[in-house]
């Protein structure tokens, strides 16, 4: 039998989401700490080894301080494989909806002009500064595929990602669309699956949250929504949401002006 | 005896967040007791400037992984009581299942896999199963538990989605609650053996001094997280809507996250707080948890928190079984969210979440957007509180071996169960 792989699970700045959605896998969480050797978790253990050589990080969170930046080139220094778990690590989540507003504007209306003791840089994703091998997003990650990149990684396999939209997932599920029936912005066309379209299953419009699928036709959404009277305003307000770096930076905000 | 000690926790381990711990006695004297905060800051009440009222408690949910349920609904509250909406007796049920299932989800988390590890001398949930394996299976069950309850009713154990300004998306099923009943029945039992191992366990008393505390008073007369008053333990009474006065908030150069004061005085908000205020309203198997692990009340002791949640974990289950009740009593039609008309208004919303009294107050335009924002979490409210508990025990402890007092201010630091994502969503405050 090969060794136990050596891992460690990091949080930047976040809500802690993702981790606690590998704390949610009740059933097979010792399992996990059976076949991992889990060498440094803050969240979940104290005495945590912080210099051995890691088989795989796996990193939650966006770098939003010039100390979450040096962690994660830590963190990319001693591990082989990274994995971006998480839209805040992938995409730059909800943190990153307003980076055109510069952090010094900021900081003063939190904390006054007398202040400054905070350290604020511009929030982005894990991969805008260090090589991932591998990005799973979900806000939260969704535990299933967690387990099932986990398991790839433990036969020694590079797990195969999902690229169908919601809306896809939306269709075999046989929901009523929201769009065409209630006219509602629903992100599902343009966000990557994982969820099994949660939200139009519960008669929510999809919010995004996973982050946009690969080759997204920006123009074709915003015609359908546009011929149900929703201005771009508020398509764009909805898309920023979770993946704005993704949206504004690469097209949505040219393609619909 | 002039000694000079330094002792610095530079990472507190088994907490939500990034958060330390600073202490220096120099000549025998404290000098520096600091619960450092440095997770990095994300503006929450900027990034929701603009916009609308349905898109808010999806953003501010991301406040935090563990109590996004409570940031949740707490956020549509504030924008119901702005747009003046009146929900329905099952929204008003399901909410409550929703914010049960998150009480017995982050207290079997706190109390089996952060907690019972440091009284049991172990690093971790992960390590401490190797030798307490059913104790450890006991508490991922229940915390798996209260997922299902959020999986169920919110449509996602984290950041939930079903629940929307008005109502819900969609209503669970008869079936799908009947058979949650039944897995609340089995975790009744299971809570018993979690109150069992905690009341044989004695919490050690470092001279802690009385103190302020507060939490909501409930709106009938039964134990609840829900209420339209806040009361502070010097006697006073005041509307949710006057919550500033309360948590006064300032600055401080050690943390991203700011302090609350309340009269200039820290206060402690959580579990320990509302079982000092409204203990009197527990029944059932809770009141007998209540009277087995508190024989004086009220506590002044953090360390009593981990009591605390652990009859809160009874309680929060056998309502939960309740509410059930009621839910098969109305009846099972499908019911849409209440229809309301925005105008430019103000909220504010408040909930007693797992760590304590959270408050959400928003500013709205005619067109429904937000135009202002403040969200003030429990953990920001009880840091100040942890500094002052940690100052006590090191003035008893100051003496004694260096580890033993790291230890013990780690476990009065963890007792709060801080949540540090939560703290340092960076408050925005305008004093008017």
């Amino acid at each position: 039998m090969t060794k136990k792989p050596k891992i460690g699970i990091f949080g930047l700045t976040s809500c802690a989401g993702d981790q606690l959605a590998i704390l949610n896998c009740e059933d097979e969480l010792l399992t996990i700490a059976d076949a991992f050797d889990i060498l440094d978790w803050e969240m979940a253990k104290t005495n945590n080894d912080k210099v051995t050589e890691l088989d795989i990080a796996f990193v939650e969170g966006v770098v939003a301080q010039t100390r979450d930046l040096e962690a994660l080139q830590a963190i990319r220094k001693r591990s082989k494989l990274l994995v971006a778990i998480g839209t805040c690590a992938v995409w730059g989540g909800v943190a990153a909806m307003k980076n055109q507003i510069p952090r010094e504007i900021l900081k003063k209306e939190v904390y006054g002009e007398e202040i400054n003791v905070v350290d604020s840089v511009e929030a982005l994703p894990v991969r805008s500064f260090v090589k991932t091998d591998i990005l799973l997003p979900g806000c939260p990650i969704e535990k299933e595929q967690f387990l099932q990149i986990a398991a790839s990684l433990l036969h020694g396999d590079l797990p195969e990602l999902l690229n169908f939209s919601v809306c896809s997932e939306c269709k075999m599920r046989e929901n009523a669309c929201l769009v065409v029936e209630k006219g509602e912005i629903c992100c599902g066309a343009l966000t990557v699956s994982g969820c099994n379209a949660r939200c139009p299953s519960h008669n929510i419009p999809c919010g995004g949250c996973h982050g946009p699928i690969e080759e997204v036709h920006y123009d074709a959404n915003y015609t359908m929504f546009a011929q149900r009277g929703i201005t771009k305003e508020e398509i764009q307000t909805k898309m920023s949401n979770f993946a704005a770096p993704a949206w504004m930076g690469q097209k949505l905000l040219s393609e619909i002006k | 005896m002039d000694k000079d000690r330094k002792i610095v926790v530079p990472h507190l381990g088994r907490v939500e967040g990034h958060g330390g711990i600073d202490v220096e006695i120099e000549k025998g004297d404290i000098s520096k007791v600091n619960m450092e905060i440095f997770e990095g800051s994300r503006f929450y009440e900027v990034l929701i400037i603009g916009k609308k009222y349905s898109e808010i408690s999806s953003i501010v949910s991301r406040v935090c992984g563990i109590c996004s349920a409570g940031h949740t609904l707490t956020s549509q509250m504030a924008t119901e009581n702005a747009f003046q909406i009146k929900i329905t007796q099952r929204t008003e049920f399901l909410r409550g299942l929703l914010l049960h299932g998150e009480a017995i989800e982050s207290h079997a988390l706190h109390l089996g896999c952060l907690v019972l590890p440091d009284l049991l001398g172990y690093d971790g949930p992960l390590s401490m199963a190797k030798d307490y394996p059913k104790e450890v299976t006991i508490a991922l069950n229940l915390k798996k538990l209260g997922n299902k309850i959020q999986e169920l009713i919110g449509g996602r154990a984290i950041h939930p989605i079903n629940a929307v300004v008005g109502g819900f998306g969609k209503c669970p099923s008869k079936t799908q609650l009947e058979q949650l009943k039944i897995e609340l029945q089995k975790g009744l039992e299971m809570s018993d053996a979690i109150v069992d191992l905690f009341s044989k366990i004695k919490l050690p008393d470092f001279n802690f001094k009385e103190g302020i505390y507060s939490a909501l008073l409930p709106k009938e007369e039964r134990y609840s997280y829900l209420g339209d008053y806040i009361y502070t333990s010097d006697g006073i009474t005041r509307p949710i809507s006057e919550f500033r006065k309360v948590c006064h908030e300032k600055v401080v150069a050690h943390s991203t996250a700011k302090q609350s004061l309340y009269n200039n005085q820290p206060f402690m908000v959580g579990a320990l707080a509302r079982i000092n205020i409204n203990h009197k309203y527990l029944t059932g198997k809770a009141k007998e948890a209540l009277d087995k692990l508190f024989p004086i009340l009220p506590s002044h002791n953090p360390l009593h928190i981990n009591y605390a949640q652990a009859v809160e974990l009874v309680h929060s289950i056998e309502r939960s079984i309740q509410l059930i009740k009621f839910l098969f009593e109305i009846g099972f039609e499908h019911e849409e969210p209440v229809q309301f008309e925005v105008f430019a208004s103000k909220g504010v919303g408040a909930i007693e979440v797992p760590r304590g009294t959270l408050y959400h107050y928003y500013e709205f335009n005619d067109k429904g957007e937000v135009v202002e924002a403040d969200i003030i979490t429990p953990t920001a409210q009880n840091l100040a509180n942890v500094e002052k508990n940690m100052r006590e025990a090191v003035k008893t402890l100051m003496q004694g071996p260096l580890n033993t007092l790291q230890s013990s201010l780690e476990n009065i630091a963890r007792a709060y169960d801080p949540c540090i994502s939560c703290a340092t969503h960076l408050v925005r405050i305008k004093f008017k």
